[in-house]
């Protein structure tokens, strides 16, 4: 109830400010608009070609759709008619199931009895350990595997024999081991059991330097801030006093810039504005680049999020930003909104899908596995190229439309950067 | 950019307190076992030593070896019992020494 009432407030608040700003905005109210922010306006904020990072899967993906185009096949009309029984391998069937190489194994989602060894099943689709006492027929196991799509249009189940991961034969055993399965998983501990396993928490200080190495980009922003460019100026000769000037811009950003057409977040306003002011290249995904947006979203740290959905510019671009968000791309065929919309808060194996809500407050931020630093470009793009899509250039005016639409979602959320992450 | 070090400990305490420092240098610890993908060794670069001291006097002391991970972690306890500096040194096995400091003042 408390949240509803805050947000009723904020919409009240948005509205009056809209008036004063209709009364404001009489005759000679253009002239004395402020003046534009320099961007370059020119060429591209990324490499291009855009080359995917060192160390990602280097498959190519070009087949399916991406946030930029849409060319995967339809789903099928209708189920596959059977010759006859499937008479398969059930022991390479239980191989298979458990198999990472293929996008993910069946256990990333499901429990299925004493399969893989129980090892960190997920709970994104039912528990199948007794799906052998159903009764389902050998043609609906076949096509639920095949493509899913026929049975159930809102699955969030790959189209595993549809989309060319598993072959027929491959499938048929894999139907014959589910027809095994016919008693509760032998779970060796609790956590294993993903009903029980308990979600996690992010308790480590990110603004501790000694725990976040990502705090060190602070530092090196700082430096960054003080030297000069090709143009002979640096960020300090116009803003001398960054703390008090940013401690709530990163918080209004990503924003629809109508020079470019396009949305910019943090780090590609940096490259753009620092080209035309200063004259440094940092490129977006670049050491400097990312440091200069950990800092200025550093400066508005403990602020709301809150971005521009009142502007005409800004609602379509998030009606773009949505449409994205539920568009199925990849060979694994998943939408944004299937992992973290549909079955948010469940385990893909043991990796936790969480909500939109908390997922861009803390970036960019420190990967600890990877000792590296991500922006929220970089993590849209891992999760296409994970799901078996090829990733667009991160100033890409698509991510931009979804940034803008994750950030709305996230309205209110307290930016706290850089945060840190496994 | 050399890295600088990162350290946290109290900047008062009470005589005889015993109180936690934290140190922590960015290195990238190379333990000397790992190939290239050419094949070739490369080479060992490590902080071999870490010291502190505590106006002239050692407080703390550690060898370190190639198995301790990356930005080296150190964290121990000292008493104090008067107002003074710490100084703290890392070497790595090139002959650099990082070296930092830190007062603390002690009622």
């Amino acid at each position: 109830m408390t949240r509803g009432k805050l947000l009723a407030g904020g919409a009240a608040a948005a509205l009056f400010m809209v008036v004063i700003f209709v009364i404001a905005g009489g005759p000679g109210a253009k002239a004395q608009a402020k003046k534009e922010v320099p961007l370059e306006t020119g060429g591209d904020a990324s490499v291009r070609p855009w080359k995917r990072y060192a160390g990602w899967p280097a498959r190519d993906e070009s087949k399916w759709s991406t946030l930029g185009h849409q060319s995967s096949p339809p789903p099928p009309n209708a189920p596959r008619k059977l010759a006859g029984p499937i008479t398969g391998d059930a022991a390479n069937g239980a191989r298979l199931v458990a198999d990472r190489d293929r996008g993910g194994s069946c256990l990333a989602c499901h429990v299925m009895g004493p399969a893989g060894g129980v090892n960190l099943p997920g709970n994104v689709g039912p528990d199948l350990s007794e799906i052998g006492t159903a009764g389902r027929e050998d043609e609906y196991l076949f096509n639920y595997i095949f493509d899913p799509r026929v049975y159930n249009p809102e699955t969030v189940m790959p189209p595993w024999g549809g989309h060319g991961l598993f072959n027929d034969l491959e499938i048929n055993d894999m139907v014959a081991f589910l027809k095994t399965l016919k008693s509760p998983a032998p779970f060796k501990t609790e956590l294993d059991n993903p009903e029980k396993r308990p979600a996690p928490v992010e308790t480590r200080e990110n603004l501790d330097p000694i725990e976040n190495p990502g705090m060190w980009a602070v530092d090196k922003a700082q430096e960054l801030w003080k030297q000069s460019g090709a143009a002979g100026k640096s960020c300090q000769s116009c803003h001398a006093n960054a703390g008090a000037e940013f401690k709530s811009w990163a918080a209004s950003m990503p924003k629809w810039e109508p020079r470019l057409d396009k949305v910019l977040g943090v780090e590609e306003f940096v490259t753009r504005h620092a080209k035309a002011t200063t004259g440094a290249d940092w490129l977006m995904e670049t050491d400097e680049n990312r440091a200069m947006s950990i800092y200025l979203h550093y400066l508005a740290n403990g602020t709301a999020i809150h971005v521009d959905t009142e502007s005409a510019a800004s609602k379509a671009a998030i009606e773009r930003g949505k449409a994205l968000a539920n568009r199925k791309v990849g060979e694994l065929n998943f939408a944004c909104t299937d992992c973290h919309g549909k079955v948010a808060n469940r385990w893909i194996r043991g990796q936790w899908l969480g909500e939109p809500k908390g997922q861009i407050d803390h970036f960019p931020t420190w990967r600890t596995s990877l000792l590296a630093i991500w922006d929220i470009r970089q993590r849209f793009q891992w999760c296409q190229v994970n799901i078996r899509a090829d990733e667009l250039p991160p100033d890409a005016k698509e991510y931009g439309d979804l940034e803008l639409y994750l950030a709305a979602l996230n309205e209110g959320q307290k930016l706290s950067v850089p945060g840190i992450r496994h | 950019m050399a890295e600088r070090p990162r350290l946290k400990l109290p900047k008062e305490a009470k005589k005889g307190e015993v109180i936690e420092i934290k140190t922590l240098l960015p290195h990238v610890m190379e333990t000397g076992q790992r190939k290239d993908k050419d094949g070739n060794t490369i080479p060992r670069k490590i902080i071999n030593k870490f010291a502190c001291e505590f106006n002239g006097k050692p407080v703390f002391a550690v060898d370190l070896e190639p198995a301790v991970a990356a930005n080296p972690y150190i964290q121990f306890h000292a008493k104090v019992e008067e107002s003074g500096t710490f100084k703290f040194s890392w070497t790595d096995d090139d002959g650099t020494v990082t070296t930092a400091e830190e007062s603390i003042s002690v009622s």
